[in-house]
């Protein structure tokens, strides 16, 4: 009666000479590839080699300065102390300028100059790695599914650090680096603006995020499932249907009525992951620009349920009319 | 080496799952039960029986002392300098001294405030302040009397529960970052107990608390129309009221939730009357700073200063001492008439008071810029 | 007859856990089995009474309907109908709805001859919804305590529950669970990309194969799960989230009841640099 799940793998297959990838015009690979037993019992075992060409090797190198400006302005906030650099650094930022210096390119270094520059260094980063991304899906004669994937990510970071706060016209409005200090901002940022919950394009992209999970879980769980049928060779499934594909697609529409086909299951991966971040960033890009309280915002177009009354009338004392006011 | 590494790696583990399960303040079943919205709106007063019990146990009124009678010479008459409570009895002036002494300074005693050598004198400053905390507490139990303290009212136990000095009180922050390369840190990214050990700004009773004139808009960060269409405040504004309001959840030992229906903190007419309450308490916290504490700073010596040499002040914790009624809400001013009310006119700051004992003198305090 | 070409022969009988081959049957495309009826019924009765529910409230303004639990004074015991009855009854519905859900999904596999994984990742799904809306309550003494069925309704109690713990996102458990959330997030898209990218390459290409995604994660991180190992990963992401949400959750409350960033207390005491 107990089937063997494929949890993880039993026994592990390491070739004599690991898979040097694919030959294609520029794969000049660094690294000697090893085995570990850890990674064996879940996925590949082999680890390495990586392609560092000079755009990754810049990206890269842009940021470990972003890294070390922000660590080193964390350190410098306690005083140098390198202990309570350790203990303190949930707690440590490096904050964006003060909203006294609006877009000043360059403020005082201590007074958000430095979360300039390491903003700059950690954008130039992150978008040298998509250029490498992209580089190496076409080296390898891939689609290029992958880096626009990760384009709709690089939106919602762009639109938070730097397309809002120029629409703001404050660096001010930026997130600051730091643990802690980037989830008070964004609990300051969700109660300044009138509860974003009410703001349905975070409804979206929380629904995405719930359904990316949903998804992947569904997804995961079906290919396991039918693994003993091969139906992790999804390419093989894609291109020439075999029994895993059938009994893959006949589960889900016994289950719900519906299915989706080898390929398809990846479209709808695809678009949930990357709606994610592509509708919390127009959710994030509206905020304070185009609607200043959502609560209102919701009330106004008849979303906010009313709940019947607990206590008498409360109104705010400051409105009072002036009387014997203490 | 790898053996080595994950010796010491399981030891670490180990030693702060121990650390995170052991140190923390974990708690259990059974709840208290404490509603405060609509059902189902998660409006809730979150505690456990035993926290209640506890927090009631810590916030016993000590018992009130026997009654005075009220004849026989007045305590003007019978002793010297007696500038606010001159009209009470000698037997009733006695009375509320020994309550006072138990209020305040228990293992100190009289000699707490008063000259061994002369009862009469102003010579120690524990006495002159003394003497403008007895004005303040008949403020606070008059002027403030409808709107926030009610029926209960104040003594001197509210606040300093046997302590000479409150345990609550707070002081300015001097700023941080004056190096060239060290970075100005906002006043928050520390963990500060102030606001609850969060990252969140830790200087916000200054910025809210010290000022009878702080603007009614300082802590509202909301717009007030659903579009833009004034110029809004910036986030940073509004990590400072939410740094205030966890402030005083903690000083009430309530959530959020006490006073408002969090969907929208901003409404009033979704808010519980809680905080109205609320609302009075900071104004009367805001009075109290500038009209009684920040005047005592010349009369403070250094050590009972703040690095910044600013006076002790109150915050929403020195009464309430996280309880969400201060000394489990029971009248402590019934017993105590003398202190519900203001006694003479005059509002005694330390310097003006008459200096009647030879030898004495008394600092004239510098007034304040709001 | 909504059969797809290849079906008819994966039509057969048996692998039912219960009622032998009474229900065996199908109804268009859905496999009905016994929990098939048995879920319709809960899906059936719960629907109509959140339909109810609706029309004795004052709204059927789909954005703002409740179906509020009962107040906190009920404690464990059955609230009068309109004063959270309905929400206790559609509770059980839901959760007899959901379990048939699971089962029937049993039987398909048994019937499939494929793995449990589904149901089982459904299983933590129930796990974390039941953990909401009853062990939670329990543990606090109160079926109040469960959140209210409504669209914006459930967002407002979310938002109180968390701001009854000053600020949620300092409870480590949520910080898990989003972590969770967001990884899967990114995984999924990093592997359907990969799928995508491979079946449908550049103009002119051939379709790719494993080597090729191999390389490419290989090539870009230095690291390449492979095609079952992303499977097994993004199971394990997702049901991590799933897990830690429901932890999250049942901790606040009957285990810790004060703000969530004084939990970290324990961290800035720890001996070493108290």
């Amino acid at each position: 009666m107990a089937y063997y799940q494929n949890i993880f793998t039993q026994v592990q297959v390491r070739p004599l000479v690991p898979d040097q990838g694919v030959p294609v015009a520029v794969d000049d690979r660094v690294g000697k590839p090893f085995n570990s037993y850890l990674f064996g019992l879940l996925g590949n075992s082999q680890v390495g080699p990586i392609y560092i060409g000079y755009i990754a090797a810049l990206s890269i190198t842009c940021g470990v300065i972003a890294f070390e400006i922000i660590g080193l302005n964390m350190w410098a906030s306690v005083n140098w102390d390198p202990v309570q650099f350790v203990r303190q650094l949930p707690w440590l930022a490096l904050e964006p300028p003060l909203p006294k210096y609006g877009l000043k390119v360059l403020p005082p270094l201590n007074e958000g100059g430095w979360w300039l520059i390491a903003g700059f260094f950690l954008t130039t980063s992150i978008l040298l790695w998509w250029v490498h991304l992209y580089k190496r899906a076409k080296a390898l004669g891939l689609g290029l599914h992958v880096p626009y994937a990760f384009a709709s990510a690089i939106w919602l970071y762009l639109v938070l650090g730097f397309i809002r706060p120029l629409l703001m016209g404050s660096w001010s409005e930026a997130v600051p680096f730091g643990i802690f200090p980037h989830l008070d901002w964004t609990a300051a940022f969700s109660l300044r603006y009138g509860n974003l919950f009410y703001n349905p394009f975070h409804m979206l992209s929380i629904t995405f995020l719930y359904g990316s999970t949903l998804l992947f879980a569904m997804h995961g769980g079906t290919i396991l499932a039918c693994s003993r049928y091969g139906a992790e060779r999804e390419i093989d499934q894609i291109v020439d249907r075999g029994t895993a594909t059938e009994r893959a697609a006949l589960f889900w529409r016994w289950t719900m009525g519906f299915n989706a086909t080898m390929e398809s299951v990846h479209r709808w991966a695809w678009w949930f992951a990357v709606l994610t971040t592509l509708t919390g960033g127009i959710g994030i890009l509206l905020t304070g620009t185009v609607v200043d309280n959502w609560y209102l915002w919701a009330v106004k177009h008849g979303v906010a349920p009313s709940y019947p009354q607990v206590y008498g009338p409360i109104v705010d004392p400051a409105h009072l009319a002036p009387g014997p006011r203490p | 080496m790898k053996t080595i590494l994950a010796v010491v790696g399981g030891a670490l583990a180990l030693f702060l799952t121990i650390a995170m399960f052991g140190g923390a303040g974990w708690t259990h079943p059974p709840m208290a039960v404490k509603q405060t919205g609509f059902r189902g709106t998660g409006m809730d007063l979150i505690r456990t029986r035993a926290g209640n019990e506890a927090l009631a146990e810590a916030n016993r009124a000590p018992a009130p002392a026997d009654p005075a009678d009220a004849g026989g010479d007045k305590a003007s008459a019978v002793y010297e300098n007696v500038q606010v409570l001159g009209d009470l009895s000698a037997e009733q002036f006695n009375r509320l001294m020994v309550s006072i002494t138990e209020w305040v300074a228990p293992q100190q005693g009289c000699t707490y405030c008063h000259s061994t050598e002369n009862m009469a004198s102003d010579e120690l400053y524990q006495k002159r302040v003394a003497r403008r905390m007895l004005q303040m507490t008949q403020t606070i139990n008059s002027t403030w009397k409808e709107n926030h303290v009610h029926e209960a009212g104040v003594t001197c136990y509210t606040c300093h529960r046997g302590n000479p000095v409150p345990a609550n009180i707070w002081f300015d922050h001097p700023v941080q970052g004056a190096g060239r390369f060290i970075p100005r840190n906002n006043s928050q990214n520390i963990a500060s107990p102030e606001v609850g050990n969060t990252s969140l700004p830790y200087d916000v009773y200054q910025a809210f608390y010290q000022h009878k004139e702080t603007s009614e808009d300082a802590v509202r960060v909301n717009a007030t129309t659903a579009l833009p269409e004034t110029k809004g405040k910036p986030i940073q504004d509004a990590e400072k009221t939410f740094a205030i309001m966890i402030s005083m959840s903690q000083s009430l030992g309530v959530n959020c939730t006490f006073c408002h229906n969090t969907r929208s903190v901003a409404q009033w007419d979704t808010s519980t009357p809680n905080r109205v309450h609320a609302w009075y308490g900071i104004r009367m916290v805001r009075e109290l700073n500038q009209d009684y504490m920040t005047p005592l700073t010349s009369t403070f010596p250094r050590n009972r200063l703040g690095v910044l040499g600013d006076a002790p002040k109150i915050n929403c914790a020195t009464c309430h001492n996280g309880a969400n009624k201060p000394l489990n809400g029971a009248n402590v001013i019934g017993p105590y008439p003398e202190l519900s009310h203001p006694t003479i006119s005059a509002s005694l700051p330390t310097g003006e008071a008459k200096d009647p004992i030879p030898g004495t003198n008394t600092p004239t305090p510098k007034p304040t810029q709001p | 007859m909504a059969m797809l070409s290849f079906e008819r022969k994966y039509r057969v009988r048996g692998g039912t856990l219960l009622g032998g081959d009474l229900f065996d049957f199908w109804v268009g495309p859905f496999f009905v089995g016994f929990f098939g009826v048995v879920g319709l019924f809960f899906t059936v009765l719960g629907t109509a009474l959140v339909i109810y529910g609706a029309a004795i409230g004052p709204t059927w303004n789909v954005w703002q309907i409740n179906i509020a639990p009962p107040d906190i004074s009920y404690g464990l015991k059955l609230a009068p109908l309109k004063e959270g009855g309905l929400w206790q009854i559609i509770t059980i519905c839901a959760l007899g709805s959901f379990v048939s859900w699971a089962l029937r999904e049993v039987e398909i596999c048994r019937k499939l001859g494929i793995g449990y994984h589904v149901p089982v990742a459904f299983g933590m799904a129930i796990f974390a919804y039941f953990t909401l809306v009853v062990v939670r309550p329990f543990l606090m003494g109160a079926w109040g305590y469960g959140f209210p069925y409504g669209i914006l309704s459930h967002l407002d109690w979310v938002s109180n529950t968390g701001y009854q713990y000053l600020h949620f996102h300092y409870n480590p458990a949520h910080m898990l669970a989003v972590t969770f959330f967001f990884t899967t997030t990114l995984a999924l898209a990093m592997h359907g990309g990969l799928i995508l990218s491979s079946t449908n390459p550049s103009k002119g290409e051939t379709v790719k194969t494993p080597e090729h995604e191999d390389t490419f994660f290989r090539d870009t991180i230095g690291y390449s799960i492979g095609t079952l190992g992303i499977h097994r990963l993004g199971l394990f992401l997702a049901l991590s989230a799933g897990f830690w949400s429901a932890v999250c959750i049942v901790i606040s409350g009957p285990f810790w009841t004060q703000g969530w960033p004084q939990w970290w207390g324990w961290w800035l005491n720890l001996p070493v640099w108290r």
